[in-house]
């Protein structure tokens, strides 16, 4: 019994110490977005005269530096980027319901729609990018909100239709079955009976999209140039330029863009690696 | 065919139609122009002219080697480093799992531009890295700034990055395959006398086999993805040493102040890419994910 508590104290601290080492990095940032600008170039953890200057020109004031550089308040980018992944996770949730619903129950397009489907998660975007550049052009939404939504789906429809299937996958066929027996058609028996069961599912479906689109930077990049599309993540590249960089209001606004998608992670952390390996680890 | 299933797929058909379908025809059609957007009005006719300019770039080959290089370097650590912190996660004798796990999905969970940023920081020739190192007597290392420093610094830092960023999501799905394999396996060998060491060599490992490597192949067939950390962290320098060729991509078609600037080139680049990625996707699909048992049965 001696020895099992002596591992229990052995274990648990050398693991508490790894993860703990193991966020340092993140850490710093948090407390340098705390420094005061005296500190920034400091090499301590933990900020001396903490402050919320930082937060403060982030959010509201904006920030001037002199040959630093300036910055304005992040609000409008912070509201492209609520804007962009609300509306992309919400259709999308509902579009992977669809599709994977037709690919679990009806088999539609078979083995093959499937696997293109899966691929589509793992073609590097680049690929895809320029033509997509030009198509936005030309239709007149490029550096628009609406263009990032139309694009942005490229990312998060495979994420969605494949943890659909999951989720349909527990959902009982019987009640399904029954309700077709009934008199109801395929379409209602989907929206009237599955859709309803899987709602936890649509629930996480939903926040998986947004993370994705939350953090998705190389598509904005591209497509979203000027300040009326463009959402935080491309936005916080700027407090870094040529004449310096700006460590605590860089590290305030990185805490920010960090904050939601760290919790709906937590809050989704049951079904996170089975909805990054696509399924195939439960 | 059932009447509901055009209903149910034909909006994401007609969406993905749009976004994937036409810009790959786009792309092959690309392929046999040349096109600088700062000089030509409308792309012109060059036939097989991109393809003679990729067998003869060595930027190019460069930027593919340094890919796959930096592929095989991070893997297996990412690999090694999360297997082992798997096990300890799983470990009956670690207490305080409940805070320890969600800790762990900060750098799963925060977007790669911001991991880029975070360590820029710590890189940073006067941030804390070099103040720690000064610290315990090693001389402090230019670890990105261009001129002076050792260039393959950079690649050390990148690959630093994608493991960090990595590690702990291979661990969490270690963990969650470790527990999925039947516990009472695992008791029942503790009954015969099986010491730790024994059952975790003997029955959880080969119970994970098959999750390990799906995550190596998810791993490496997303590393071909990585854009965000090298924008923020080298923007591809010093020189072109970490310009792989995602970014290689980005340089050629959408930096237009290059000289280079070839949207045909580009688009070719493009493809090959692609080429690459789906070799892997299909030796995916076909040896390894049993797709048809992970939905259907």
């Amino acid at each position: 019994m001696k020895k099992k508590s002596l591992l229990t104290i052995l274990i648990t601290m050398s693991g508490w110490i790894i993860i703990v080492m193991y966020l340092l990095p993140f850490v710093w940032m948090l407390g340098t977005s705390f420094k005061p600008i005296g500190e920034w170039g400091v090499p301590i953890l933990l900020p001396q005269n903490p402050t919320l200057k930082n937060y403060v020109e982030v959010l509201v004031t904006g920030g001037i530096y002199g040959v630093r550089g300036h910055f304005p308040p992040i609000v409008r980018y912070l509201f492209n980027s609520i804007i962009v992944s609300v509306v992309v996770a919400f259709i999308t949730c509902f579009l992977g319901a669809m599709t994977g619903y037709a690919i679990l129950r009806f088999r539609a397009g078979g083995i093959n729609f499937a696997n293109w489907m899966l691929s589509l998660r793992m073609i590097p975007p680049v690929v895809v990018l320029y033509p997509l550049v030009v198509m936005t052009k030309s239709i007149a939404l490029y550096d628009t909100l609406g263009g990032l939504i139309l694009v942005y789906p490229l990312i998060t429809i495979p994420i969605t239709t494949w943890f659909m299937i999951g989720a349909f996958k527990s959902v009982p066929r019987e009640t399904e079955e029954a309700a077709l027996l009934d008199g109801c058609s395929e379409f209602q028996v989907f929206y009237k009976i599955a859709l309803p069961q899987a709602t936890a599912g649509l629930a996480t479906a939903f926040i998986f999209a947004f993370l994705f689109s939350w953090s998705e930077f190389l598509i904005p990049l591209l497509l979203a140039p000027s300040e009326s599309a463009m959402p935080l993540t491309v936005f916080a590249a700027y407090f870094s330029n040529q004449y310096g960089i700006l460590w605590g209001p860089l590290s305030a606004a990185a805490v920010i863009i960090s904050i939601p998608v760290i919790v709906l992670a937590i809050l989704i952390r049951r079904y996170l690696i089975r909805g990054l390996t696509m399924g195939f680890v439960r | 065919m059932k009447r509901a299933v055009l209903p149910l797929i034909l909006p994401t058909l007609i969406l993905l139609l749009v976004l994937v379908i036409y810009p790959t025809i786009h792309l092959f059609y690309m392929i046999f122009q040349s096109f600088n957007p700062l000089i030509d009005v409308v792309p012109r006719f060059a036939g097989l002219r991109n393809f003679f300019v990729l067998m003869s770039d060595p930027e190019a080959h460069y930027a593919i080697i340094i890919m796959l290089l930096l592929t095989t370097i991070t893997t297996p650590i990412q690999l090694g480093l999360g297997i082992l912190l798997g096990i300890l996660l799983t470990s009956k004798y670690l207490h305080g799992k409940t805070i320890l796990t969600p800790l762990l999905l900060i750098p799963v969970s925060i977007p790669a531009v911001i991991i880029g940023l975070n360590w820029k920081m710590i890189f940073f020739t006067k941030g804390p890295l070099n103040a720690f190192l000064e610290s315990i007597g090693i001389e402090s290392q230019p670890w990105l700034s261009m001129p002076f420093g050792n260039p393959f610094n950079t690649i050390f830092c990148l690959a630093i990055l994608d493991i960090w960023q990595w590690t702990p999501f291979i661990a969490l799905a270690v963990a969650s395959g470790i527990e999925s394999a039947p516990i009472d396996v695992r008791e029942a060998a503790s009954l015969d006398g099986a010491s730790e060491t024994q059952i975790l060599r003997h029955i959880v490992l080969p119970m994970i086999k098959s999750v390990i490597v799906i995550i190596f192949l998810l791993r490496v067939i997303d590393s071909l993805k990585i854009f965000d950390i090298i924008y923020m962290l080298t923007f591809g320098g010093p020189g072109n040493v970490t310009t792989t060729l995602p970014f290689y991509i980005y340089k050629i078609g959408f930096t237009l102040t290059a000289a280079r600037a070839d949207l045909g080139y580009a688009s070719l680049l493009a493809v090959a890419l692609l080429f690459i990625a789906s070799i892997l996707i299909v030796v995916t699909l076909m040896r390894v994910f049993n797709i048809k048992k992970v939905i259907w049965e």
